[in-house]
């Protein structure tokens, strides 16, 4: 009995699929009178029930060895798949992560979505995420995470295109599909690949078999190349970043998700498997240079943005990059704890965001100013936010940027000088939206900003407590590098960059003097990256293009070399009985020759070999 | 120059030509019937040249070309009457009008 809850795990995402499905009948066909209101009430308490089931079950495993449950989900010849279960303090404490975020966004969504009827879909779909991302925690096998994260893209493509009247919606979750669908299908190969040379899909196994495995360095290679596939479309890095950006078109209860966990499972993913991923040197490169290159330039892009959702987003795609660089390095300890403070950090800044994007309408930054005296809660929670985000002490994310940056200082100087760069850029991106929204004078559309609902500034609040609280989490969980190891001159150069970037931006957009707009360099450089780099024109001459052509020419092949040949055959025939009809001329002597032509060509055909001819 | 079997047979095989060419060109339905008389006529030629020169003693083929001239002329007659009640009718003896099978 003392491991009851921990035994029973597997039953976190069954509350959340069971809260999904019980969602539903209050959709506007079904439940035509009362009201979408209690979808979002059962998936509440569903959820709630499944973040106090992990709870209880991560105060069980703690301290705990590792458990692991086995579930044979299909067995035929040769082949047994198994749902493997890692029962530990890592993943059920993320499956607590997961559920407990799910909890305050479904809170602040009430709030959010109170002059919308979409409430069924909506909370079924978050419902469905929260148990996918669940069982991705939870599961041990890269099967399984495989089948999770296409059910998540298929969610992905829900969730965006949930109010889809709006085109702009309809292109971003067609692109948030696609984009996310070519890495899957490509970690798919892997997938595939990886069961002959291995022998297992279970990730301990894997581990185990990485460390003795005796690989073709090009097999490897390519190998570990298709599995990172998925995981940079996944967190949205290059060159498969679009569609985060374009995600942004959906609800911003989602957003609080998807820019927190759900571009997380890729990185999960890329951690469980990085031990197979140091079977091959090329693969640590790829990944580390894709992420440095993500996170300076999608930083560099955040800060050209007028869009209080994209400058988010960017900033999402630069740190993932960072947990790229973590992970590429050999730092999975460390990516965990970034993920997890970060995952913390920007909640809370979606979450004060949101609360303001609601009742101001606009998105647009340049519309926004002066409202620190009118929005005070929304002002500190995006500041604690910003604080934990970049490296300020004693805030959650320092802690992981200096153990990262002390490991990178003795190892790659470069990349430590790209988290160096990332940090203040970040920093001078958040301190830029901290200045545009709050401060300066108010604008018309900041005239009249009334603090959000109860059930809007809750759960931010709740955030924000549990922001300020995770360095103690930290110190409790002995998570915390030892300072005195650490090189001073990383943390002071982090920290320096930091304020640097705070600094910054303050005096750029906290001046009222400062002339706004603000005019960086040349207006080509701001416009390339307030138009991120011009990947939608890259993708549209590129690949779009491309399948473009090809799918136009094989359409062209089918319909008029395929089908033309059979139809030529039937038009043959057509035209054979329309001309060789004129053989029946209506003339009796035509018919006499006839006959008199067959008969002397029979009798010809008889007499030749008669005929013993011998030249 | 001796008469030999070979002539007989070419000059049938010659006639047998001219009624062929005379029956598929010729546009006069009686011209048709006098065609297929040069034919059987050719046919008769050959009877009696084999006759003649295979068969001397027993003569059996000068007995066929005897049936064929009273076939042929029984035929000459049906078809002369045929012809005439075709003529009744279309009031014509144009081949080339005969033609109800035309596509």
């Amino acid at each position: 009995m003392t491991h009851l809850f921990s035994q029973t795990v597997w039953l976190v995402p069954c509350y959340a699929l069971i809260g999904a499905i019980l969602a539903i009948p209050w959709s506007p066909g079904f439940i035509r009178r009362t009201g979408p209101r209690p979808a979002g009430y059962v998936s509440i308490f569903m959820t709630l029930l499944a973040f106090l089931h992990s709870l209880l079950a991560l105060k069980e495993v703690w301290h705990q060895a590792p458990e692991y449950l086995s579930f044979s989900w299909l067995h035929a010849a040769g082949l047994n798949i198994t749902l493997d279960l890692e029962v530990s303090a890592v993943t059920v404490g993320a499956a607590a992560l997961i559920t407990g975020l799910n909890l305050l966004t479904q809170i602040y969504a009430i709030a959010y979505l109170e002059m919308d009827w979409g409430w069924a879909r909506f909370y079924s779909l978050v419902a469905l995420f929260e148990a996918g991302m669940c069982l991705l925690v939870l599961c041990n096998s890269l099967f399984f995470s495989y089948v999770v994260l296409e059910i998540l893209t298929l969610g992905t493509y829900l969730i965006v295109g949930m109010w889809y009247n709006q085109p702009l919606v309809v292109t971003g979750a067609r692109d948030a599909f696609l984009t996310k669908r070519v890495g899957d299908l490509v970690l798919l190969m892997a997938v595939v690949a990886l069961l002959p040379i291995a022998g297992t899909w279970n990730y301990t196994e894997l581990a185990q078999w990485a460390q003795t495995a005796n690989l073709d360095p090009k097999v490897a290679t390519f190998l570990t190349l298709a599995l990172i596939a998925g995981p940079i479309a996944k967190c949205a890095q290059f060159p498969l970043h679009l569609w985060l950006d374009e995600a942004m078109e959906g609800p911003y209860p989602a957003t609080i998700l998807r820019n927190t966990v759900i571009v997380e499972t890729g990185a999960w993913v890329l951690i469980k498997l990085q031990p197979v991923l140091q079977l091959s040197p090329v693969a640590s490169q790829v990944i580390i240079w894709v992420g440095a290159v993500t996170a300076i330039g999608a930083s560099l892009i955040s800060i050209a943005q007028i869009d209080i959702k994209r400058v988010l987003s960017y900033l999402v795609s630069a740190y993932m990059g960072l947990v790229f660089i973590a992970v590429g390095t050999g730092q999975t300890q460390t990516a965990l704890i970034l993920i997890f403070t970060y995952t913390i950090a920007m909640s809370l800044l979606v979450m004060s965001t949101g609360g303001i994007v609601l009742n101001n309408i606009s998105q647009n930054l340049t519309q926004y100013g002066g409202l620190w005296s009118r929005r005070p809660i929304s002002g500190i929670c995006l500041l604690v936010g910003a604080g934990s985000l970049v490296a300020l002490p004693p805030l959650g994310n320092f802690w992981a940027l200096v153990e990262m940056g002390d490991f990178l200082w003795k190892t790659q100087p470069v990349l430590f000088g790209v988290l160096l760069a990332v940090n203040g850029l970040c920093a001078f991106s958040l301190a830029r939206l901290f200045g545009l929204m709050f401060g300066g004078k108010p604008t018309d559309i900041t005239l009249r900003s009334p603090e959000g609902l109860w059930l809007l500034v809750l759960p931010m609040v709740g955030v924000m407590g549990f922001t300020l609280h995770v360095p103690l989490l930290l110190l409790q969980w002995q998570l915390l590098p030892d300072l005195s190891t650490l090189n001073p001159s990383v943390i002071f150069l982090l920290v320096f960059l930091t304020l640097d970037g705070f600094a910054l931006g303050s005096i750029v957009y906290l001046n009222e003097n400062w002339q706004k707009p603000v005019r960086f360099g040349p207006q080509f450089l701001q416009d390339f990256f307030a138009y991120d780099l011009y990947t939608e024109k890259l993708y549209k001459v590129t690949i779009v293009l491309l399948v473009g052509i090809v799918s136009k020419a094989v359409y062209w092949f089918d319909r008029f070399i395929v089908d033309g040949f059979v139809n030529l055959v039937g038009l043959a025939t057509v035209l054979g009985g329309q001309s060789l009809r004129y053989n029946i001329s209506g003339q009796t002597q035509f018919y006499v020759l006839s006959i008199l032509l067959g008969v002397s060509l029979l009798l010809f055909a008889i007499a030749v070999p008669l005929l013993n001819l011998s030249f | 120059m001796e008469l030999q079997l070979q002539y007989f047979l070419l000059l049938a095989a010659a006639l047998f030509c001219i009624g062929i060419y005379g029956l598929i060109t010729s546009r006069n339905a009686v011209r048709v019937l006098m065609s297929i008389e040069l034919l059987l006529n050719a046919v008769n030629l050959n009877l009696i040249g084999f006759s003649n020169f295979l068969d001397p003693v027993a003569i059996k083929g000068q007995v066929f070309a005897v049936f064929v001239l009273t076939v042929a002329a029984a035929e000459a007659a049906v078809g002369l009457a045929i012809i005439l009640a075709i003529y009744r009718n279309r009031e014509t003896i144009d081949m080339e009008q005969f033609n109800l099978l035309k596509w």
